[in-house]
């Protein structure tokens, strides 16, 4: 039990917290927004620092790292709430490597270990809303190989990316496929999100694709969990930054003639938001450090955390805009945007409530960190 | 970093697990299972199979006679012992006076007062709050006057938990009026059988007595019984708070008490019930939230990081959980709940008994729901006590904002 990082994971941080401060300020944030929420070119520097391969092993060109060292970075990406969606270099090249034949592995994890290619998860339909289990998507044999026909929904940066890990339905039951954006058959329409990063719906019509495993429902859990362990390290990284911005601006807003910093009201939201932050982090580390757990056991602690990220990032979201009064809902302030992070991460990979449930439905006779 | 114990700890916990099976009389880990009142003899019996283990002073150090435990190996045997069903270890002597004995006494008062707390034999309360002094301690007023050899201590303390039971007492007590309120205090073990010390029962609003009012008139205390030096009672006091708040998150019960509602509620029949499930849900998962603070704050200990800016939390979530867990058991109950039973306090009571005296019997199998109201009744402390809530949240505030 220890949950101290090591030389390496700590210069690791630095490296991402060094790069976040010299090359992506707020000012950069807003150009990349104004021009569609995705820039390649940051993209491209975030695999030059290695990020994108740190799921992937040395074999396959990747930095053969873990789930910690995926959290200290995206806690540092989500302190500069970066709409690059790296954790989908983490989350697809995690499933492909744990599922994935020899075959599939060679041809892509490589390709995602130097961002040549950028590969995303396109999982969420309109019937199923969390459930991953319920999919409309249909796969068929094909030639050699397999055909897709599917409509995916708020697929992170889905008209940028490269291709995409998809679950069909092949032979009345859930498989996981790889299809490249560039085949035939593929179509997108990108939009900004809520948080002003990129996503598209992908339409896929008899689309060729390539098969990851049959075992798909089992591989999708997986890649969703991953995806969660993800959402909290950035959720924390962005609550983490908000009440810094929170409390120097407390510090010197000057209200009735004093820093609104000495009212006792005040103070004690910021204790409260210091709760549920440190709380957050708590279950960030409980997450990520329960991704190689047998799969009851990590998907019971992968919902138990996902719901206290979920209330933890609403209450410092709002409370965040509530201290610092009405700059705090104006579009210039940079507070702004990470109550909207905040809120676009508590609705990604299943929502409170969603987790809520799957927790209430999973309860045993014993409870704790260890049960 | 890593989630797991050592194969070294998970040996010591396998050890405690088998001593604790053994050594704890069922009797009384039925009662604590049933949240049933302890007589002072089961809590003194429990200390005392404790302290002839060693392990009543498990915090201490090798040097006063301690086990030397590391911080993760405290952590387990508290576990261990909460789980089995053992009372609370009354923490007045073991574990708030003597590390500030320790660290501040002479060697004259280690030998004469640590012995008779390591072995059970003496026990001791405590004497801080007063009529006016609450959540502001520093405002104590119980003065202590310097006589020759003795202080006449004269004023009254309150809410002394168990001191109907007190055999010696440490106390808060005024020696200066000069400077700061902090810098007047004096640290000073009373003897309770001293002629002028009277205690007074204060009944609580859940029937039962816990707490009690401690008069001192003319009270002569030898000057050998001050800790450390005269006005300095206030550093020596800091000490002993900052233990008490680690002390009091008090998760593993919490644990325990979360297996206890699940088997209420199943015995109620609200387990299945979406809405109640979801509420035992939540709380489950503030459990593990606070269990993985409380394993932040060990696993920063164990390497010497700084763990100051969160200890403070978890007396805040701590309570907040204890609070939450007796509201629900309640709630479970629901109108069962209201029945006030005296005699169901006790062990031996049991519903199936009442019921064969031609009395209606609590329903809800073997789990007695008599208990449910007055605990929820009771633990409206937990968010008062040890620095209440709020004064918690403006120091934890102030580690944030400055």
């Amino acid at each position: 039990m220890d949950f101290d990082f090591s030389d390496d994971q700590q210069a690791l941080r630095e490296a991402v917290a060094k790069w976040v401060e010299k090359s992506y300020d707020f000012e950069r944030r807003q150009q990349i927004v104004k021009s569609g929420g995705f820039d390649r070119a940051v993209y491209n520097e975030l695999a030059e620092l290695g990020l994108t391969g740190i799921y992937v092993s040395e074999e396959y060109g990747g930095m053969g790292m873990g789930p910690v060292e995926a959290m200290v970075v995206l806690e540092e990406l989500g302190r500069g709430i970066v709409t690059e969606p790296l954790a989908q270099a983490f989350v697809t090249s995690a499933v492909i490597q744990t599922y994935g034949s020899d075959e599939v592995k060679q041809q892509w994890l490589p390709k995602i270990a130097s961002g040549e290619a950028l590969v995303v998860l396109a999982q969420q339909e309109r019937k199923a809303r969390h459930q991953l289990g319920v999919c409309e998507a249909k796969a068929a044999k094909s030639g050699d190989g397999y055909a897709l026909t599917a409509l995916k929904n708020i697929v992170p940066a889905g008209d940028q990316a490269d291709a995409f890990v998809v679950p069909a339905m092949l032979d009345g039951k859930l498989a996981l496929f790889i299809v490249e954006r560039a085949a035939k058959g593929v179509s997108t329409r990108g939009y900004l999100t809520q948080a002003e990063s990129r996503a598209a719906d992908v339409k896929l019509d008899n689309a060729p694709a390539q098969l990851i495993t049959t075992d798909g429902l089992t591989a999708l859990n997986f890649a969703v969990d991953v995806g969660i362990a993800c959402v909290c390290a950035e959720g924390v990284g962005a609550m983490d930054q908000t009440l810094k911005l929170t409390t120097d601006y407390m510090n010197q807003r000057k209200q009735f003639g004093v820093t609104i910093a000495t009212f006792q009201a005040l103070r004690h939201r910021v204790a409260d938001m210091k709760m549920q932050l440190e709380l957050a982090r708590s279950m960030s580390y409980y997450a990520t450090l329960k991704l190689g757990a047998p799969e009851a056991e990590r998907r019971q602690a992968l919902s138990r955390a996902k719901v206290q990220l979920g209330n933890s990032m609403r209450f410092v979201g709002q409370q965040s805009v509530q201290l610092h009064g009405g700059i705090g809902v104006t579009d210039e302030y940079a507070g702004s945007h990470y109550f909207k992070v905040l809120t676009q991460l508590e609705m990604t990979y299943g929502d409170t409530l969603h987790h809520l449930g799957e927790v209430s439905q999973r309860m045993t006779e014993t409870a704790g960190v260890f049960a | 970093m890593d989630l797991a114990f050592t194969p070294e700890e998970l040996k010591f916990r396998d050890e405690i697990r088998d001593w604790v099976k053994g050594a704890l009389p069922k009797a009384i880990s039925d009662k604590v299972h049933q949240a049933q009142r302890l007589t002072r003899d089961d809590m003194q019996t429990w200390a005392k199979i404790l302290g002839k283990k060693g392990w009543l002073g498990y915090g201490w150090p090798a040097q006063f006679g301690g086990p030397g435990w590391t911080a993760v190996q405290k952590h387990l045997f508290e576990e261990e012992l909460a789980m089995a069903g053992a009372p609370r270890i009354v923490p007045f002597g073991p574990v708030m006076v003597a590390p500030v004995i320790m660290a501040y006494g002479n060697k004259e008062q280690q030998e004469r007062f640590l012995p008779g707390i390591a072995s059970g034999e003496v026990w001791w309360s405590q004497g801080y709050s007063e009529p006016g002094s609450g959540s502001d301690l520093a405002s104590v007023r119980t003065k202590a006057e310097k006589k020759g050899d003795k202080y006449i201590v004269n004023g009254q303390k309150t809410w002394t938990t168990l001191g109907q039971y007190g055999e010696w007492m440490f106390n808060l007590v005024r020696t200066s009026n000069e400077g700061k309120p902090q810098t007047g205090i004096s640290f000073l073990l009373i003897d309770m059988k001293s002629p002028g010390v009277s205690v007074r029962p204060i009944k609580l609003l859940d029937g039962e007595v816990e707490v009690n009012d401690v008069f001192f008139d003319n009270v002569e205390v030898p000057v050998e019984n001050l800790i450390g030096e005269e006005n300095k009672g206030w550093t020596y006091a800091k000490h002993l708070l900052s233990h008490e708040r680690t002390n009091i998150a008090d998760v593993n019960r919490a644990k325990r008490e979360l297996e206890r509602l699940k088997r209420i509620a199943k015995a109620e029949g609200v387990y299945d019930d979406q809405r109640f499930r979801d509420q035992i849900a939540l709380l489950e998962i503030d459990v593990v939230a606070l269990e993985m603070l409380v394993l932040r704050v060990l696993s920063a200990e164990k390497s010497g990081k700084n763990s100051l800016d969160i200890a403070g939390l978890l007396k805040i979530k701590g309570s907040e959980i204890q609070q939450r867990y007796t509201e629900l058991m309640m709630l479970a109950a629901g109108p069962y709940s209201l029945p006030f039973i005296e005699e169901a306090m006790n062990a031996g009571w049991q519903g199936d008994q009442a019921a064969a005296a031609g009395l209606q019997g609590f329903p809800g199998g073997d789990v007695a729901n008599a208990t449910l109201a007055p605990s929820y009744f009771n633990y409206r402390k937990t968010t008062i006590y040890g620095g209440s809530n709020e004064v918690q949240r403006n120091i934890v505030a102030q580690t944030v904002l400055g």
